[in-house]
């Protein structure tokens, strides 16, 4: 396969739903110079190559500046699908070492951000597998001391104006939207999330999940049909 | 286009996945009918909805926290070898092949030379056939197209026996006088085509004691100016010194020696052979031309103190 054939449309970094001023002026720039974009990811993947050759010679300090690139969308990720900050560590700190001790066997078939996100997305996926097994309540998370609380309480709120009946409505409707996603099985879960959440093209998708597109394309299909209509009274 | 197709494919023009011209004929379809555009206004609806609903960001804290979790692990993981990881691990062997035909390619090629060098080998390290060869003129006599090389050539001390050692499909081992019609043509291939110096040198020096052979004359000759060893090219020369005055065959090689040997040690013997020789025309032609621009300041003295000695011509 290609390198290009796993290029990422996105920068790394950049979310779905990002919703800082700065972030969408960035955006917006980028929409109206393609070239600087696509110059900014052929700079970022030639750094990526370096420090990935690097890494693969042995150099520890390299590796942890891949890891800088790429650790906060990762435990993002992993944040988002296991529900708890002890899980999503434990997920972050399984992905990076496999990495770590596997980087030698990176032939540049594809990204590092495809090969790490695969590394990831395995990971969530066996965590989502066991907890459908042990039927767990998701909402509720843990911290690092072991104390529960909402995940919800984690999403920053920094807008202006901000009203606590809104707040109330939006973790509602976040519970919600939280026990729906409960109910997909891991695939769609996954599939959902990277699209959804993540703003992965559907082709990128489908390399992570080692699947085609089209593939990739049924299960987005299958996953809102199940939370439109575990939604449904919401509408 | 059905309305099931359009259905299908609302949540991927939501989220902005259709191609082109799969979203031009959506949009097409759902412009005149009317089921289709409320499902994907619910689409839309639907997709606003769970947009309210984002994925939190991990708290710098969290970051910190595994940044160094990671850190402390790192000190004591080590990285898999690339040895290792081939020999505990043949999928990757696998996979590799499987999609590198190149790869593929050269390990069946390597196979394949491997399998017919051992089978060689195999074949050709037997026990040595020792022909002893007491009438020559058998039909034992070997063909220049069965032999592969000559491996050795041995006089035995105080007699004209010659051994020889050389290998067709199998080492074999001739022996017999240097006058032995099998004997001569061994030596004569082994002057011609033996990869091996010693060989080379070994054959010539025996063919230097019958040069009255028209066949050894002509060998000789040949490995003269085309023996890639100038030890070899000297001994064909020394060889063919007592032919040059009678023998104008013999008078040219040397000649084309004398002009063109990239050795100087063999240009000088040319020279000196030449010398008694040196009132034939050809032969005072090419010391003229040696006497005017030849490199070698001793090769030109040497060739102008010959003219010299030359009656003048008129």
């Amino acid at each position: 396969m290609p390198a290009d054939a796993c290029s990422v449309t996105l920068a790394i970094g950049g979310l779905a739903h990002s919703k800082t001023k700065s972030e969408r002026v960035d955006r917006a720039d980028r929409n109206q110079d393609p070239t600087r974009g696509r110059m900014a990811g052929q700079e970022r993947r030639i750094d990526d190559t370096m420090l990935i050759r690097e890494a693969q010679r042995g150099s520890r300090a390299a590796f942890e500046e891949l890891v800088r690139h790429y650790d906060q969308s990762v435990l993002r990720l992993a944040l988002h699908l296991t529900g708890t900050e002890q899980d999503a560590q434990d997920v972050y700190q399984d992905a990076f070492l496999k990495a770590y001790k596997n980087i030698g066997s990176f032939r540049f078939e594809c990204s590092f951000y495809t090969w790490i996100y695969r590394i990831v997305t395995n990971l969530c996926l066996d965590h989502l597998r066991k907890r459908s097994v042990r039927k767990e309540d998701a909402p509720v998370a843990k911290d690092s001391s072991g104390g529960e609380y909402d995940l919800l309480d984690q999403v920053p709120d920094g807008r202006a104006g901000a009203n606590p009946e809104r707040d109330l409505m939006r973790r509602q409707l976040g519970a919600r939207i939280s026990g729906a996603l409960e109910k997909l099985t891991p695939r769609e879960r996954m599939v959902f999330e990277l699209k959804h959440y993540h703003g992965l093209k559907l082709r990128t998708v489908g390399e992570i999940l080692q699947t085609t597109e089209e593939t990739a394309k049924n299960t987005l299909f299958r996953a809102t049909q199940k939370l439109r209509g575990a939604l449904a009274d919401m509408r | 286009m059905k309305c099931e197709w359009v259905r299908e494919n609302i949540v991927l023009q939501v989220y902005s996945e259709l191609a082109d011209d799969a979203r031009h004929e959506l949009e097409q379809h759902v412009a005149r009918c009317g089921d289709c555009a409320a499902e994907l206004k619910a689409e839309q609806e639907f997709h606003a909805l769970l947009a309210q609903d984002r994925a939190p960001d991990p708290t710098p804290n969290l970051v910190a926290d595994s940044r160094m979790r990671l850190q402390e692990a790192l000190e004591t993981a080590k990285q898999g070898s690339v040895w290792s990881r081939l020999a505990f691990d043949p999928a990757i062997w696998l996979r590799q092949v499987r999609f590198s035909p190149a790869l593929a390619s050269a390990i069946l090629i390597l196979g394949f030379a491997g399998g017919v060098t051992t089978t060689y080998k195999f074949y050709g390290s037997r026990p040595t056939n020792v022909a002893e060869i007491q009438n020559p003129n058998v039909s034992a006599v070997p063909t220049e197209a069965s032999i592969t090389g000559i491996s050795s050539i041995v006089q035995q001390p105080g007699t004209n026996q010659i051994s020889i050692k050389y290998n067709t499909l199998s080492t074999q081992e001739a022996q017999g006088s240097l006058n032995d019609d099998k004997i001569q043509q061994l030596l004569l291939y082994a002057a011609r085509n033996n990869y091996n110096t010693g060989v080379r040198v070994d054959s010539v020096d025996l063919l230097s004691k019958s040069t009255g052979d028209m066949q050894v004359r002509e060998a000789l000759m040949y490995t003269l100016q085309n023996d890639t060893n100038p030890g070899v090219r000297l001994k064909s020369l020394d060889a063919l010194g007592n032919y040059v005055k009678n023998d104008t065959n013999v008078r040219d090689a040397v000649l084309r020696a004398l002009v063109n040997d990239t050795n100087s040690g063999v240009r000088i013997e040319a020279l000196r052979l030449i010398e008694p020789v040196k009132a034939d025309g050809s032969v005072r032609g090419v010391l003229m031309a040696l006497a005017s621009k030849d490199q070698s300041t001793y090769i030109k003295s040497q060739a102008r103190t010959l003219l010299a000695q030359l009656p003048e011509i008129d």
